[in-house]
């Protein structure tokens, strides 16, 4: 018997939740509010920790969701459960009756001019982590003329009180070095700094980076944060940090900056969760039933979880979640 | 009539009376005697000059009897304490004149101490000894039922506070109450004492008003004669310097805990967050609970709401400076970076005396705000003016925060370097986007011939004397005002006459003097975050009343602040005078 499992969000995580899904012979259907499958990982050009080109990954996970039904630029404009499962109306007033319910919707970035200090959108030589990885797949940014000097700052929007982020986004400080290798690589004579406040290199082969990017790359790694940034006469950038592990204020001139900016909830979710009685937890994702063996679960008997949309997540992470949903949704399904 | 000229119940009275005029002597002199030397000398010289001696006069009677401000605030509330101030104080007075033309001792063979002793009580219980006229009858019945009716709205208050338009009252303790019920019961035992002359009600008169006399100095009424030498010490001109002395001690008896400021206090979001507004801190204080006064004084925004709206003028924030003065607080600063600093002119050696020059001061909070620095150098290249940084590369701080905390010593080492910097500049003018530090240079800095303007003084100017040129726009903004702009120096005119040259001003709900604190002071130490953020969202819908387009504002930190709250584009005045150059 063919059940309908409604996934929101065709990310790493929507796709290889409806992948299992579909092998474990239930009707998985996704809806996607872009124009094309692949999330957040389809816009970087290579991923930590093996510089592994992220199209492969993207293209794969593409090939085996080829037949499974999939709405493009469409949203879930309403849902609504009774004895027999959900109902949805999607944004094209297509009605879908669905069993249980993933919702796989990811992460949002955090806006970079929320921090003023740091003059995104006022200087003009900050970027944010993303433009800089379409860069490297594009080859193409003003922004960057041959830097002789460079900066990453990290925990954007994360670890800060002040922007209402206490939370730590996980995947910066290995994305932060797995950048500053790849434009030393584009620019090899260039000096690059990154500016952090503990580095987080929590998972297989990510302390190895770290010591690549100082050993093969000559990226120099400073402990403190950066407080503020400035132009000056040249349309350079002036950045004063505190370098922590001297215990001095440190002053510094840069061609082009790049702000590591931290996960956030997406909240075009939102009318959708609380209709269908989810909360959000205290770094403002959603929140799951509990961090265990409830990760999958939440407060709605039915609905699901996966992916970045309850706390940031690296790729592995997702995947993880993803499978470990599946299995969860089909014990729901059969056990009724 | 009673022929009697001395009954037993007139002694709970007499001995409450001696008590109470006992203790306020000892007290006053305390106070004066705990005031330096050198403010002894002003308060004493304050009472023989003109000039304080007719505000004293004015205010005395303006305040403490007919409490005119209270009237202005809340007339319902104005009335109770009028009513019942000034009731009482003319039953007094129609006794001692009735004592005095009536002559009711006249041919009685009293002499000496007892003479003396009989004035005393006389006029308090006279209906029981003598005969009144009936005009002076009629005043007394008037002036009793005067009282009587201010005592009813009281009672009325005490059951549902929102009768007389208040929303939260001070909680008050035991001894509190009980001294309350003893005045709301003096008067209608009197009342009842004199019509019908039934000897219990004039011995419940008479220990009413000994227990009010016995409890006064251990409650809040202690007010009602403080009141009258705080009024004097304020129009001295003096200063509090230590959380329970002189000045201060004569400020914390003189609150009443009226309670008015914690309806206007920013922190009153919520039950909890109350607890810390400047009531309770008064009450703490008082009765020496020297943790919570530490913990309250530290915790207040210093947004200055609760000064302004105080019906007794108590300078609440004073006296928390100096309870946190007080505190050895742990801060190890070196300054020696101070002699090495110079201003952009200096270090390219192009400093001109001759030609007027305007020094820009970003501060330390808009050095985080770059689109305020950047819209400033904007403003001044279109409006031609001459114009230098005196911080572009991070200068020092005006010294606030030292002062705020109560490090007196570092802050002045901080104010004479800067005072050095923009003296040798030669400029003219010094302009500050950071209402913060404007308060420092106007009030803690000596820079004669120096005009010190924030820069919505400054905008206003240049587009009134057409240096700047701009077009008005159909968006529709609200102005908040900075703390420490308008309830500090009353600058509420000119950013709003800026602001309508290009585009709608519409009004926020709380405006100008009850403008509410954004919540990011730097003046609290401890509210948490999330506390602050109740704070931000209540006055960042106070601004919203309106439905504007976009909230701007005047301080680099209120800007941070209300951008994480706020549905709208929050901007700075600034920002507002790139956009729309014509
Ligand atoms: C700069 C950066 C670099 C990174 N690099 C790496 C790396 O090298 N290696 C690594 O392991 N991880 C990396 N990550 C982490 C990785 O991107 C995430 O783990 C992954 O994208 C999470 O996948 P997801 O499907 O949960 O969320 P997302 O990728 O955010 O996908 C969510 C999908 O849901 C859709 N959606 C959202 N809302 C709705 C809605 N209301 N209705 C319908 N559809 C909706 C979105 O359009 C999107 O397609 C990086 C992250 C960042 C920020
Ligand atoms: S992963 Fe690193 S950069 Fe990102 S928030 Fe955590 S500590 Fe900061
Ligand atoms: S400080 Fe002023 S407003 Fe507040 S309770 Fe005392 S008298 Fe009332
Ligand atoms: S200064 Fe402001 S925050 Fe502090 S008690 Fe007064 S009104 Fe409240
Ligand atoms: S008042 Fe504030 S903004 Fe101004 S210089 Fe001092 S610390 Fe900086």
């Amino acid at each position: 018997m063919k059940e309908n499992i409604l996934i929101i969000g065709g990310g790493a995580a929507g796709m290889e939740a409806a992948t299992q899904l579909q092998k474990m012979g239930l009707t998985p259907i996704i809806v996607e509010k872009s124009e094309n499958l692949g999330g957040h990982i389809a816009q970087w050009d290579r991923l930590f920790p093996a510089f592994h080109p992220a199209k492969d990954v993207v293209d794969q996970m593409l090939s085996q969701v080829k037949d499974i039904k999939t709405y493009l630029n469409t949203e879930v404009a309403d849902i609504q459960k009774d004895n027999d499962g959900f109902h949805a109306v999607l944004s094209n007033n297509e009605k879908i009756d669905a069993k249980a319910v993933i919702l796989a919707t990811g992460f949002d970035i955090f806006k970079a001019e929320r921090k003023q200090e740091y003059g995104y959108g006022i200087y003009n030589n900050v970027m944010t982590s993303v433009e800089l990885e379409k860069f490297f797949r594009t080859g193409k940014d003003e922004r960057i003329n041959n830097p002789k000097k460079i900066g990453f700052v990290h925990c954007v929007g994360a670890r800060d009180v002040k922007v209402c982020n206490t939370y730590c986004s996980k995947v910066c400080c290995t994305t932060a070095l797995k950048q500053a290798c790849e434009i030393k690589e584009v620019f090899p004579d260039a000096e690059v700094y990154t500016f952090y406040m503990d580095l987080r290199m929590f998972g297989p082969g990510y302390e190895d980076l770290y010591l690549k990017t100082q050993k093969d790359f000559d990226v120099k790694c400073v402990r403190g944060r950066v407080c503020e940034v400035s132009e000056n006469m040249d349309g350079k950038l002036v950045i004063k940090a505190e370098d922590t592990l001297f215990g001095k204020p440190l002053k510094m001139t840069l061609d082009v900056l790049i702000l590591m900016c931290a996960m956030e909830k997406n909240k075009s979710i939102d009318t959708i969760q609380q209709k269908l009685g989810i909360a959000d937890n205290s770094d403002g994702f959603m929140q799951n039933k509990d961090m265990y063996l409830g990760m999958n679960g939440t407060a709605q008997d039915g609905v699901f979880v996966a992916g970045a949309c309850t706390a940031p997540k690296s790729l592995p992470d997702t995947i993880g979640e993803a499978r470990s949903v599946a299995t969860q949704v089909f014990n729901y399904i059969n056990n009724k | 009539m009673n022929s009697q000229i001395f009954h037993p119940f007139v002694l709970p009275f007499v001995l409450g009376m001696a008590f109470v005029l006992t203790y306020c002597f000892v007290g006053l002199f305390k106070v004066i005697l705990q005031l330096p030397k050198d403010d002894r000398r002003q308060f004493l010289r304050s009472l023989v000059t003109p000039k304080t001696a007719w505000a004293n006069i004015r205010d005395l009677f303006g305040d403490c009897l007919f409490h005119v401000k209270i009237w202005k605030r809340n007339p319902l509330l104005g009335y109770m304490h009028s009513a019942i101030a000034f009731g009482w104080f003319m039953i007094i007075v129609i006794g001692h004149v009735m004592l005095f033309t009536l002559k009711p001792l006249e041919g009685v063979e009293v002499e000496g101490f007892a003479r003396t002793f009989t004035n005393f009580y006389y006029p308090i219980f006279f209906k029981y000894f003598a005969e009144e006229t009936p005009v002076f009858a009629f005043l007394m019945d008037f002036f009793l039922l005067m009282i009587i009716s201010g005592i009813l709205i009281a009672v009325a208050k005490k059951i549902h506070s929102k009768i007389v338009g208040v929303k939260r009252v001070t909680k008050f303790g035991f001894a509190d109450n009980m001294i309350r019920f003893a005045l709301w019961t003096i008067f209608p035992f009197r009342l009842i004492a004199e019509k019908t002359n039934i000897m219990a009600f004039w011995w419940l008169y008479s220990f009413d008003l000994l227990i009010f006399m016995f409890m006064l100095p251990f409650t809040r009424y202690m007010h009602i004669p403080t009141e009258a030498l705080f009024i004097l010490m304020r129009h001295a001109g003096l200063n509090a310097r230590e959380p329970r002395k002189g000045y201060a001690l004569a400020q914390l008896y003189s609150c009443p805990s009226c309670g008015l400021c914690i309806d206007a206090c920013p922190m009153s979001v919520n039950d909890k967050m109350s607890g810390n507004t400047s009531a309770y801190f008064m009450k703490k204080l008082r009765n020496k609970d020297s943790e919570e006064a530490k913990r309250i004084a530290e915790t207040c925004l210093m947004c200055g709401k609760c000064v302004m709206i105080c019906p007794v003028s108590i300078e609440s924030c004073d006296i928390k400076f100096s309870q946190r003065a007080a505190v050895p607080y742990e801060i190890h600063s070196d300054h020696s970076y101070l002699d090495v600093i110079s201003t952009e002119a200096e270090r390219s050696g192009e400093i001109s005396s001759t030609k007027p020059k305007t020094l820009y001061f970003a501060g330390c909070m808009t050095q985080l705000t770059p689109k305020i620095m950047r819209a400033m150098q904007q403003i001044m290249e279109s409006a031609g003016e001459e114009y230098d940084f005196l911080d572009k590369d991070g200068g020092i701080c005006c010294g606030r925060p030292m002062l705020l905390s109560g490090k007196v010593a570092e802050a002045q080492a901080m104010i004479a370097k800067n005072t050095e910097l923009i003296k040798k500049s030669g400029a003219t003018k010094l302009v500050l986007s950071c209402p913060i530090c404007y308060k420092v240079f106007k009030d803690e800095y000596h820079l004669e011939g120096v005009e010190i303007q924030h820069h919505t003084q400054y905008i206003n100017e240049l587009v009134k004397n057409g240096k700047l040129k701009v077009k008005k726009a159909d968006v529709n903004y609200v102005y908040h005002d900075p703390c420490e702009l308008g309830r500090a120096y009353g600058v509420y005119d000119e950013p709003r006459e800026a602001i309508e040259n290009v585009g709608n001003l519409l009004k926020a709900k709380s405006e100008k003097e009850l403008s509410i604190c954004c919540g990011g002071s730097l003046g609290s130490f401890n509210l948490t975050q999330k506390e602050r953020d109740e704070i931000t969202s209540n006055s960042v819908a106070d601004l919203m009343f309106n439905n504007p387009d976009e909230i701007v504002t005047a301080c680099p930190l209120c800007l941070k602040t209300f951008a994480r709250k706020s549905p709208v584009p929050v901007k700075d005045i600034a920002e507002l005078f790139v956009v729309h150059q014509a």
